[in-house]
């Protein structure tokens, strides 16, 4: 792929002088009577186009088909020569679009048939032509600045396609002659400037068109180098719409198009609403769309006539949209398109069924077999691509599931949560340039980076590693503290919210970490609060250094939890509660070294212990995760030594080591094979060689498959 | 990416190495021990890999067609007889057609040629190959380049000093080289013996099958990952940029995005992102096969019930239907998303958009794209019924925007049929008639077309001798105005055929603001 190949630059030029002015001698009917008002009126007489209508309007089809395609870094200068030349727009990407050129066009008008012929030329044009393609574009100056001392990288290749009415074949050569000595003038000028580039490559498309019914005076010529940096063509071309499809062919040549007809397109009828015939769309694209079809040889495609090269379009079959439900569908390319008959009634059919907003499957027409949907047209803001669409094998296919894998067999995860994150994090875009306190502009995409990093502070993945997001009391606290800035009002929030906690706690409110982890009665309420204050801190603690409002909000916090008076009495029950919060304070305080994952991964999987003995009250919001192979607790509560029972100063770790302890050697019983193994090792299927021997041995060669 | 081992079973594989101890070993020995080591070393970190054996001598045949199951690549292996000359042009036009039946031109394959070096002789040798190659028609193309994206390993029973005695070397790098460079030769450095040839194929693995790892990253949410197939490093432009990029072993996760606004993107590939459980030496426990199946499983068991983020992430990306844009590298984006295989089956995928910093138009660039509580109010809408996407592009194609083509006469026709349609509808049709008429001009101007706008002219005037009498009087003036305008235009003068100017309704009596006139 390159950017600046010859296609990046073409310069138009279209001969203005008088002799363009003569009729095409092709006559176009405009005046078509209307059934039951035909009775003694006499049409008005056909008209013709000139030469220079035909050459503008041709010129402007190839341009409206490349700009469809390549609205960008695909640029067109238009030139107009008579006795001088005309420069109509500039390499800038603004000047870039039909309209622009329509209205420079139309102040141009035709040549005027009376003007002094011998004043007049094309070679102004040609010279002006050479003069552009030395200019820099702003995309050649933007690779030039970002490369640097690589700038020779960026090239400097274009094309000139020039319509004009030749003499003889002398008078081409003439032509020719000109446009390489200008060449080589300008690039002598170029190599001694900042704003100028040499042309490396250069190609010369001439296009001779004379009127329908003359013999030409010109003979084709295939192209052939004329110099290392120009190489040319001649074209001879009779005017009408000869010219037109010349340039369309010519438009497919240069930007490496193809053409995909879309057929059985059901359609209303214009005349009979009620019934609807199927109508084919001709459609232009990059080529690179049809690659499976190049690359393979495939034969199956209809409608590919060896026989002129470029009367060749693909065929594909309409699908009817059976639903609107958005898929995300494998696709290996997207190229935008451009109708060959834009104004024909089919094609601004599909065309407008498309910009509504619906996607179209293609199929590939085949004899016999399979249906095979290899493309999809879709419009993304008013501009219709072809998709390709993956059709062969996947190498993907049958992949482990997710459930098989690591974490796979979690299954309170926080789902919903994490779906609800997902949308506080959703992107948009930004077009107008923001800037920082200190002036440096401000990349959107880094403050989205930013932000995911402030709001996984503190995010615990499974239900049971949490108390305070699975209490609704919470949410305003939890929903602001994340926040880069808190406003007087959000400070507020979260106080009230540590105060309506506070005054929970008064009423021995439950909380949700009981009904969780344990089946009955579960830590005491006491210890309850104290697990949720203890998160709650880590939550705000995590987020202090944000502004001086977090750090009111940490400062309200503390106070709360180590005032009220319950709390003293029960301190001097002999809890140990001031060293263990200290321990979590200093946790909380570089929270950056994610110590709260350590100890809540120890608290899950604690937490999990107990879940396995409650299963059947887990929320299960992993779609994933399987079905809890046994909901039957493998040990009842009552032999558990739980949290609560402890008493004294017990490390976290002792408790741990204790309960696995217990919890594993009751396991362990349950495994007779392991009982009865002989050196680790069980005979599995025992009971189906007792039955059936033979059948034996053909299963266990059909599991290690 | 799959992977076709085409193995030479010419009589010359046959030739005995000399290897001190006891047994004899031939130089297919070396390559079935060379084969089996890459078997074994796919079997266990690479066990998605779809790999097919190819035999061949002067005929080709497909020993074992694409399989994970690399048990049946290893028996293969041990029932391979012996068989005539080295024919090694049949051989790659058979893998042509089985890797394009397969899978398609599109998906890249890996070929792992394993030979001795001996390149026939006569027809169908590579020389006689290489030699006619300049003289192919299309009907009997070299099968080089590969149709599909490929990569061409030689593997050679051989030191390099044996294969440069001949001119088996060259004719090898010429190969590489009608692959467009897209390979490499690997030889046997120091005798031919096991160790050598393990040490050969320990490159080829390193080169071409070491599973690729990542941390996936949101924020402080993390975890390590094997994403599969390896990520190949791509070239965005060969002249501006030729250095092959390569994608970060950090996957940072940078938003999210509906799947209805990312909108079936086009991408250069696509990846599984398998979460892995890394245990202190940095081996991998998951995807992977250790030697203890039990351990394994055991390990597995604990990994399985340990949380992980890409479980986590997963099941929100399918329950919510959106998508997360993840970070590549410097301007190289890609998505991850829930792809389910089956109704029981989903996994999470990573598809690489193309490197720049505007991969899709209808998101715009990238770098522009920010949260969404920096912007004023919420561009999802307060109901989440809004979307900022699909950006729109700064001008509107020409199918969107009613352009004028005069090409074929329908069009033209089409056109002045339109305004005719609407002249006989006056005036309640005014609007529409002046601006059918007015889009008629401006294209006529612009075309140069200004006998298009006399005759227009003409056909209004009879328009206007035609109006039967009960017409509305308010026609016939709007149709000798709208004439009267064209006729003026269609003389050229700058004053009458200025491009902008727009034709109006006279304004009558008869019509509302008529007596605000005069």
């Amino acid at each position: 792929m390159k950017i600046f190949s010859e296609s990046h630059k073409t310069v138009f030029v279209v001969d203005h002088c008088p002799y363009m002015a003569e009729s095409c001698r092709q006559h176009v009917e405009f005046d078509m009577l209307v059934k039951n008002r035909t009775q003694g009126i006499i049409p008005l007489a056909p008209i013709s186009k000139s030469l220079w209508t035909c050459s503008v309007e041709s010129s402007m089809e190839y341009c409206r088909i490349m700009y469809d395609i390549f609205p960008f870094k695909k640029l067109v200068n238009f030139i107009v020569s008579d006795s001088g030349a005309h420069v109509l727009n500039s390499w800038t990407q603004e000047d870039q679009n039909l309209q622009e050129l329509m209205a420079a066009l139309a102040a141009v008008g035709p040549p005027n048939p009376r003007a002094d012929p011998e004043c007049c030329s094309i070679l102004h044009g040609l010279v002006a032509a050479v003069e552009a393609l030395c200019k820099i574009t702003e995309y050649q100056h933007e690779a030039r600045t970002t490369l640097m001392e690589n700038a020779e990288r960026v090239g400097n290749r274009g094309r000139i396609i020039c319509i004009t009415n030749a003499k003889s074949d002398s008078h081409v050569r003439m032509l020719e002659d000109c446009v390489q000595e200008t060449i080589h003038e300008h690039n002598k000028l170029a190599a001694n400037s900042d704003h100028l580039m040499q042309i490396q490559k250069c190609e010369l498309v001439l296009i001779h068109t004379y009127p329908v019914g003359e013999d030409s005076l010109v003979s084709d010529r295939p192209k052939k180098e004329l110099s290392p940096v120009l190489t040319s063509e001649v074209h001879s071309v009779r005017a009408g719409r000869h010219l037109a499809t010349k340039l369309n062919l010519l438009v497919q040549q240069h930007f490496d198009l193809a053409s995909t007809t879309i057929t059985n397109i059901p359609m209303k009828e214009e005349q009979h609403a009620n019934t609807s015939a199927n109508y084919d769309v001709e459609l232009l694209h990059h080529k690179e769309a049809h690659v499976d079809f190049l690359k393979s040889g495939d034969n199956h495609v209809g409608g590919n006539s060896r026989e002129g090269t470029f009367k060749e379009t693909v065929t594909l079959k309409w699908c009817t949209p059976r639903t609107n439900s958005v898929e995300l569908h494998y696709c290996t390319g997207a190229y935008r398109i451009s109708p060959v008959d834009v104004n024909s009634r089919p094609s601004s059919c599909l065309t407008n069924f498309l910009l509504n907003g619906r996607s179209v499957l293609l199929e590939q027409p085949r004899k016999s077999g399979s249906k095979v949907i290899s493309h999809m047209l879709s419009s993304h803001g008013g501009e219709i691509f072809l998709h390709v669409l993956s059709s062969s094998r996947s190498i993907l296919e049958d992949p482990p599931s997710i459930s098989e894998g690591c974490g796979g067999r979690v299954t309170d995860y926080r789902i919903t949560d994490f779906g609800e994150f997902m949308r506080e994090n959703r992107l948009t875009p930004f077009l107008e340039p923001r800037y920082k306190i200190d002036g440096s502009l401000e990349i959107p995409l880094e403050r989205a980076k930013d932000q995911l990093e402030k709001h996984t502070r503190y995010w615990p993945m499974i239900i049971s590693q949490t108390t305070i997001f699975n209490m609704q009391a919470v949410v305003p606290l939890a929903s602001v503290i994340v926040k880069e800035a808190m406003t007087d009002e959000d400070v507020l929030n979260c106080q009230k919210t540590i105060y309506n906690l506070v005054d929970m706690e008064r009423k021995n409110d439950p909380l949700p970490i009981s009904t969780v982890g344990t089946r009955g009665k579960g830590p005491k309420r006491d210890e309850q609060y104290r697990i949720m204050w203890n998160e709650l801190e880590t939550l705000v603690r995590a987020h202090i250094n944000n502004s001086d409002k977090h750090q009111r909000v940490l400062e309200c916090l503390m106070a709360c939890r180590s005032k009220p008076p319950e709390e003293e009495e029960r301190k001097k029950r002999g809890r140990k509660r001031e060293d263990k919060e200290d321990k979590s304070e200093k946790l909380g305080k570089d929270y950056e070294d994610k110590p709260w994952q350590e100890s809540e991964r120890l608290k899950g999987l604690l937490d999990r212990e107990k879940e396995e003995l409650a299963e059947a009250e887990v929320i299960k919001d992993s779609p994933d995760s399987p079905e809890p192979p046994n909901k039957k607790p493998l040990i009842t509560m009552d032999e558990m030594p739980t949290v609560e029972k402890a008493k004294g100063p017990m490390s976290l770790l002792s408790l741990w080591s204790n309960r696995i302890n217990t919890a594993n050697s009751r396991k362990h019983q349950e495994f007779i094979g392991r009982l009865n193994s002989v050196n680790n090792k069980a005979e599995l299927y025992q009971h189906l060689k007792e039955e059936n021997g033979m059948e034996t041995t053909e299963n266990g060669k059909a599991g290690r498959q | 990416m799959p992977t076709v081992v085409v193995m030479d079973v010419s009589l010359s594989m046959t030739r005995p190495v000399a290897v001190e101890g006891s047994e004899e070993y031939q130089r297919k020995h070396l390559a079935a021990h060379g084969l089996t080591m890459l078997f074994e070393h796919m079997a266990t970190n690479y066990k998605l890999e779809f790999t097919a054996l190819v035999v061949f001598s002067s005929l080709w045949e497909l020993m074992v067609p694409f399989t994970r199951d690399y048990n049946t690549l290893q028996e293969a292996l041990s029932n391979m007889d012996d068989y005539d000359k080295t024919c090694l042009e049949s051989a790659l036009l058979g893998v042509c057609n089985i890797v394009q039946q397969e899978w398609g031109a599109a998906i890249p394959c890996q070929v792992v040629l394993v030979t001795d070096g001996c390149l026939g002789i006569g027809r169908g040798s590579l020389r006689h190959s290489l030699a006619t190659h300049s003289q192919r028609s299309e009907s009997n193309r070299f099968p080089l380049p590969f149709p599909f994206p490929s990569k061409l390993y030689v593997m050679c029973m051989a030191n390099l000093e044996e294969l440069q005695s001949t001119d088996s070397l060259d004719c090898l790098e010429r190969l590489i080289d009608l692959n467009n460079g897209e390979g490499q030769i690997f030889t046997i450095d120091g005798p031919l013996c096991l160790k050598n040839v393990q040490s050969m194929f320990g490159k080829l693995i390193d080169l071409a099958y070491t599973p690729f790892h990542a941390v996936l990253k949101c924020g402080h949410l993390t975890s390590d990952v094997q994403v599969f197939p390896r990520p190949e490093p791509f070239i965005i432009d060969e002249e501006i940029d030729p250095i092959p990029k390569a994608i970060n072993t950090d996957l940072e996760i940078v938003g999210f995005v509906d799947i209805a606004d990312i909108s079936s993107p086009p991408v250069l590939s696509r990846h599984l992102v398998l979460p892995i459980a890394l245990n202190r030496e940095g081996d991998e426990v998951g995807p992977g096969i250790t030697d203890d199946t039990e351990d394994e499983n055991s390990a597995n068991q604990i990994a399985g019930k340990i949380p992980n983020f890409c479980v986590l992430l997963h099941g929100s990306l399918k329950v919510e239907g959106m998508v997360a844009l993840v970070q590549l590298g410097p301007e190289w984006y890609g998505m991850l998303y829930s792809q389910a295989d089956s109704k029981k089956k989903s996994n999470l995928m990573m598809s690489l958009f193309e490197p720049g910093p505007e991969p899709l138009p209808w998101l715009g660039k990238m770098a522009q794209l920010g949260p969404i509580s920096d912007a004023k109010e919420n561009p999802y809408g307060e109901d989440d019924n809004k979307s900022p996407f699909p950006l729109q592009p700064k001008n509107k194609r020409s199918y969107a925007q009613n352009v004028t083509v005069w090409i074929k006469p329908s069009g033209l026709q089409t056109d002045v049929q339109k305004i005719l349609r609407n002249a006989r509808k006056l005036p309640e049709k005014t609007q529409t008639f002046y601006k059918e008429l007015n889009r008629l001009r401006k294209a006529a101007l612009a075309f140069g077309f200004l006998e298009l706008l006399k005759g227009v002219a003409d056909m209004l005037e009879r328009e206007c001798t035609l109006l039967p009498d009960t017409a509305h009087p308010d026609a016939a003036f709007q149709l000798t105005h709208a004439a009267q305008q064209l006729k003026v235009a269609s003389t050229g003068a700058s004053e009458y055929a200025a491009y902008d100017h727009n034709i109006a309704p006279l304004q009558t009596d008869f019509s509302s603001s008529g007596a605000e006139r005069m």
